[in-house]
């Protein structure tokens, strides 16, 4: 039973029996309310959250509640799944509405290589390039409407972003707080003078930015500072008040209903404030999203939460809670760095040794591959994992290639790099004016190809699809480092280059989406299956993906180098003498004799498959 | 327009004068220049910009152009006297938390041989 294209109504249906919280979720649900409110406020705002989970209910069409009855969690995602991340105005043709122009794109370009378009935040927004947004349920007028992005839900499943820890100050909620209007009064972090936060609190909290923690704004009652851990345009959404958690849970629902798959929690470290703690990852925020994870399994068991947590490799998986309570994905934040050390240093020491520690979460649970988004390459989920000394070679090596560093503030005050500013294709290429643009291509493909079929889901942004250079023209107009990889694509430009098969983005394009749809072809890239890495030598990295149930198997091989190099297939996957394999890349079927060497192109991708069972 | 290199500290500096406008039309005769410099094995360089009014990104990237391979060498690149406009690009780049500026060439050249 496929699912269906259709899954919501627009109004809500109140003659069908209002959907009926099963007492384990109720359960469960209360539980968390209370470890965040305590038990008296738990029991007082249930009754709220379990309304808005009726109201949610309501409007879901009868196919998907037919669909949902069959639907096995464990197949949540699938070899078939690849994300294109973009912005939702990033392609432009005069007038027309941007997400129409998206829309177009994705379907004649890239559908055959794209099940799921993550469009970065689509609301209306104040700064941050949308990531301050002023009304969370409204589609930013200049770009296009609801029924726009229902369009492309039509082909593509959709990732929303859930950007809860904070609201724009330009917003109806920050501006009726300014007002004075009661019901807003709790909903942001306020101080009344700085002398209610000790030096010493202030040192423990954990800034990922420069700018000052509080900011000053004039309000009906005089001056108060709010928090705002990201800019002073982007004020932090206070959940001490149960009130904005409710509200919150309404909004998560409606993206749902407006088509989202996938829900995005942007900057989730950061969501629940504690004086006399670092503020980061803290119990209660990690409550707020099994609370998410809960009310999804209750009412939406298809969709699934991202969780965006730029920190070490860590702290960063412990979003998954137990594999089947929190996320059901992570951005694998530690991938884009060492890939990009191991391309800079055509030496696969720490992506080999770090991926030896990675593998299968749960049925329900995987790893985000990226290796370019929006952002840059984020330096703090390396740490411990490359040495400071190749974390500071990596710096230079990226402004070398015309790229920026951007910094936050320690507890000791000093600036920290905390993420690298360069698109990933002048990360990989940049400053190789020797290379051909065959060898650039090739080099580029292969350190996509790792992402592509690394135990997870890969995800590719849209100036990494297209082979985008930096823009440092745009870093000087904007003041701001990360427009270095958010350049608007003119869409007439773009198709011609898509069309011009020599052109560097159709050839880029057109390998990555050769690669893809080995992936979506073969089961044994179902996040499900197990990875077990292989250390051949510091020239290659290699992997092998296997079905637990048969032991089938896929050996993957890149070569992070511009030689030849040579490996001998692991003895633990060759039962026989001779086993013939098909390299799935190129095609070629070949007799391997135990122990005999294979070559590899300089940066060749082979992903050997056996063709009679090894 | 041409670079010229004044070397000192018995050749282990280079101290390269930049005129008013550095831009795309002398950014890549820049590079080629500072590679000219590093492959000659002198990884300590200075860029004199006294006299520079206008950088734009070519001009920034092709005053880094061979930074990592300076520091990987004992080296680095320092500025001299950027004024405020070459200083506003610097932080918005936040390239001034990575390359060092002096107020004269002596002082620059000085601390090449202090370090």
């Amino acid at each position: 039973m496929n699912k269906p294209k259709y899954k919501h109504n627009l109004e809500p249906d109140y003659y069908r029996p209002l959907f009926e919280v099963p007492i384990d979720s109720k359960r469960k649900i209360i539980n968390l309310l209370t470890l965040l409110y305590g038990s008296e406020v738990s029991r007082r705002i249930y009754p709220e959250l379990e309304r808005i989970m009726k109201v949610y209910y309501a409007h879901k069409t009868e196919e998907l509640i037919k669909w949902e009855e069959v639907f096995d969690q464990s197949h949540m995602f699938s070899q078939e799944d690849a994300i294109l991340i973009t912005y939702g105005d990033i392609i432009r043709k005069n007038s027309e509405k941007p997400l129409k122009v998206l829309s177009e794109f994705c379907r004649n370009y890239f559908s055959n290589s794209f099940n799921t378009i993550h469009i970065l935040p689509f609301f209306p927004y104040s700064s941050d390039r949308g990531f301050s947004i002023k009304d969370f349920e409204e589609v930013d007028p200049n770009i296009g409407t609801w029924a726009d992005i229902e369009d492309i839900n039509y082909d593509f499943k959709l990732m929303f972003d859930g950007v809860f820890n904070h609201i724009s100050s330009k917003s109806k909620w920050f501006q009726e707080f300014l007002n004075g209007n009661p019901d807003f009064k709790r909903f942001f972090i306020v101080l009344s003078t700085k002398e209610m936060v000790s030096e010493d609190h202030l040192k423990l909290i954990v800034r990922p930015r420069t700018s000052p923690l509080f900011t000053e704004f004039q309000t009906i009652e005089g001056p108060k500072l709010v928090w705002t851990t990201f800019s002073p345009d982007q004020v932090d959404l206070n959940f001490h008040n149960p009130n904005v958690l409710l509200k919150m849970i309404d909004i998560f629902l409606t993206y749902v209903r407006r088509g989202a798959d996938i829900v995005r929690l942007d900057a989730v470290t950061y969501l629940w404030e504690e004086l006399g703690t670092d503020c980061v990852h803290l119990k209660q925020t990690h409550a707020i999203i099994k609370l998410f994870r809960a009310i999804l399994d209750t009412v939406a068991p298809y969709v699934a939460i991202i969780t965006e947590t730029n920190v070490p490799h860590e702290q960063n998986i412990q979003y998954f809670g137990n594999g089947y309570d929190e996320a059901h994905m992570v951005y694998n934040f530690a991938l884009p760095p060492l890939v990009y050390h191991a391309f800079v240093n055509n030496n696969t020491h720490y992506l080999t040794k770090w991926a030896q520690i990675i593998h299968k979460v749960s049925d329900q649970a995987t790893y985000f591959n990226f290796l370019d988004s929006h952002d840059g390459i984020g330096l703090l989920p390396v740490k411990g994992i490359l040495p400071d000394s190749e974390i500071e070679k990596l710096l230079y090596k990226t402004i070398e290639k015309g790229g920026f560093i951007s910094y936050r503030t320690d507890s000791d005050g000093k600036y920290s790099p905390y993420e690298l500013n360069i698109t990933w294709y002048s990360a990989i290429n940049g400053n190789y004016e020797d290379y051909d643009d065959s060898t650039k291509v090739k080099r580029y493909v292969a350190s996509r190809a790792i992402a592509l079929f690394f135990i997870g889901i890969p995800g590719i942004y849209i100036h990494g699809l297209l082979g985008s250079e930096n823009d440092a023209e745009a870093v000087l107009k904007e003041k701001h480092t990360r427009s270095i990889n958010r350049k608007i694509i003119d869409g007439f430009i773009l198709k011609e280059k898509l069309d011009d098969k020599s052109s560097i983005t159709s050839r880029i394009v057109s390998e990555l989406n050769e690669l893809i749809n080995i992936r979506k072809t073969e089961e044994l890239f179902h996040p499900n299956c197990l990875q077990i890495i292989h250390n051949l030598n510091e020239e290659l990295f290699a992997f092998e993906r296997r079905d637990e149930k048969n032991n089938d198997f896929v050996f993957c091989v890149v070569n992070v180098t511009e030689k030849r190099s040579e490996f001998t297939i692991p003895e633990g996957l060759m039962k026989k003498e001779y086993v013939v394999f098909k390299n799935l890349v190129s095609g070629e079927i070949f007799n391997y004799k135990k122990n005999d060497p294979v070559h590899i192109d300089p940066y060749g991708v082979m992903i050997l498959k056996s063709k009679s069972g090894a | 327009m041409s670079f010229e290199v004044k070397y000192m500290l018995d050749g282990t500096v280079a101290v390269i004068d930049i005129p008013e406008r550095l831009d795309a039309s002398c950014s890549s005769e820049l590079k080629d220049k500072i590679s000219e410099v590093v492959n000659n094995s002198v990884y300590k360089i200075i860029i004199n910009l006294a006299k520079t009014n206008f950088i734009d990104s070519s001009g920034l990237g092709a005053l880094v152009s061979k930074i990592s391979v300076c520091k990987a060498n004992g080296g680095d690149i320092k500025l001299v006297s950027p004024g405020k406009r070459v200083l506003e690009i610097l932080q918005i780049t936040h390239l001034d938390k990575v390359l060092s500026y002096y107020h004269d060439l002596d002082e620059a050249v000085n601390s090449f041989a202090t370090d």
